[in-house]
């Protein structure tokens, strides 16, 4: 081979591994160097000797290529696995449920038709395979995002994440973290249950034409009767659900992240209780269309002593949404004065200043 | 253990070899006759890390380069930037402050171990 064709090449292998800018430069730069390192008429056996000193093409590319050579660094690592610990879990129970919705939308007829081993083996095989794609793909999205943070040139001092304190560590943080009565923290198991009890909402609102079903025994065993709520309508309020999922989860970082109650705090969960409540409400407005047709005949079945739906002036009806309506707004206030409750607690007087 | 020794010495090695390099930069250099000055000085250097290092300190905006093609064939010349040259006057110093510590620590370290032996 022409000795000059081997210089090109390596050139080539070089620079076919680096961004196209810059590209020309250095393998301007790189020819004059190694024709620098040979004499003026020069061998084969001379180039091989000159590339042998300047190495592997991969590694002299990557030596140029002045980006991270790994996915996420020391800077996001702990952060990283923390979210992923805490996101996987509730990413797999998602699977889990959006099989089960599957699975019983399939069985539509009557259960004693069913063949339990072909259900279980199918169950359980898909509620496997559908774990671990969730799963995967929660850590796909997470991981991207990590990549991208790493590569984005956030300028950060160092510390962990993005907790640190610019003025930096100092030792005065040590009482802080003493101080927190037990009452005021909040734990990451609280928030973990807590983002898991959204997801777990998220999921059977979107489909509860196939979970939240009335179930009766009828001359085959148990049958699927029919679907509570009409979907149509029930799915017309996605955008306020997405939203209250989103301040939801928002809410949660922030709680994970700031490790306790303060007032700020308080009062964003009133707010994010306080919209829950509005959709909540102009939901059980429209309880008439909300719930399906079947349904109300069937609470008009269940309730001997006479039921009416709201729309004829009914009373059971009426009485049974104002019942659910106080119930989840006196949970919804409770929770709301803890918070309040909880803020105002004073970290105990130190004894070691 | 030869392998970790070997480790040891180019994590030793890793940084000095920038100061190394913007010593011999006060005068413009070509990637090449910086190889040779440095090799002459008893400077081992690997090829595939000089070349790369040049480029990320021109980014840092530590020298400026220049190409060349009055010559048989085009070169491009590296040289300390003012900025550059207020770094190396800095890392210089540290340098000399560092190794006058260390020399003191080791000189230490054989009286003791003469102490030791008598």
């Amino acid at each position: 081979m022409n000795p000059s064709n081997l210089i090109e090449l390596y050139i080539q292998e070089v620079t076919r591994r680096l961004p196209e800018q810059g590209r020309e430069d250095i393998a301007l730069e790189l020819r004059s160097t190694i024709e620098d390192m040979l004499p003026d008429e020069y061998e084969e056996a001379e180039v091989k000797e000159a590339l042998t000193k300047l190495g592997n093409p991969a590694v002299l590319a990557a030596q140029y290529r002045d980006q991270p050579q790994y996915l996420i660094g020391p800077r996001y690592y702990e952060t990283y696995i923390q979210l992923i610990k805490m996101v996987l879990p509730i990413a797999a129970v998602i699977g889990v449920i959006a099989v089960f919705a599957d699975q019983l939308f399939i069985y539509t007829g009557s259960v004693a038709e069913i063949d339990w081993v072909d259900f279980m083996t199918g169950l359980i095989g898909g509620v496997i395979s559908q774990a671990v794609s969730v799963m995967l793909q929660a850590a796909f999205w997470i991981t991207l995002v990590f990549a991208i943070l790493e590569r984005s040139g956030v300028k950060e001092s160092t510390g962990e994440g993005w907790k640190r304190n610019p003025k930096g560590w100092t030792p005065e943080e040590l009482y802080r973290i003493r101080n927190i009565p037990v009452e005021k923290k909040i734990a990451k198991t609280k928030v973990f249950f807590d983002l898991l009890v959204t997801a777990i909402g998220g999921c059977i609102f979107f489909n509860a034409d196939r979970l939240i079903v009335v179930y009766e025994s009828g001359q085959n065993g148990l049958e699927r009767l029919m679907p509570v709520f009409n979907q149509d309508v029930l799915l017309s309020y996605w955008p306020w659900v997405v939203l209250w999922l989103a301040l939801d989860v928002t809410l949660s970082i922030y709680k994970w992240l700031a490790g306790q109650w303060t007032y700020r705090m308080a009062a964003l969960n009133a707010a994010v209780y306080a919209v829950t409540l509005c959709v909540f409400a102009s939901m059980l407005l429209r309880a008439d269309t909300l719930i399906s047709a079947a349904f109300h005949v069937k609470m008009g079945e269940w309730f001997w002593f006479g039921y009416s739906s709201l729309a004829d002036g009914g009373f059971t009806q009426a009485s049974l949404l104002w019942i659910t309506f106080f119930a989840i707004t006196l949970a919804v206030s409770i929770d709301t004065w803890q918070g309040f409750r909880k803020a105002g607690i004073q970290p105990r007087p130190s004894s070691y200043k | 253990m030869n392998s970790l020794l070997n480790s040891f010495i180019t994590e030793l090695r890793r940084g000095t070899l920038t100061l190394a390099v913007l010593s011999q930069l006060r005068e413009r250099q070509y990637g090449y006759s910086l190889v040779q000055r440095l090799e002459n000085s008893g400077v081992a250097i690997d090829q595939s890390t000089l070349y790369p290092l040049l480029r990320r300190l021109e980014k840092q905006e530590l020298v400026t380069s220049s190409w060349d093609t009055s010559e048989s064939r085009p070169r491009k010349y590296y040289v300390l930037s003012p900025f550059g040259q207020e770094i190396y006057e800095q890392l210089k110093l540290e340098w000399e402050r560092t190794s006058r510590e260390l020399h003191d620590l080791l000189k230490g370290e054989d009286g003791h171990e003469s102490i030791k032996s008598d």
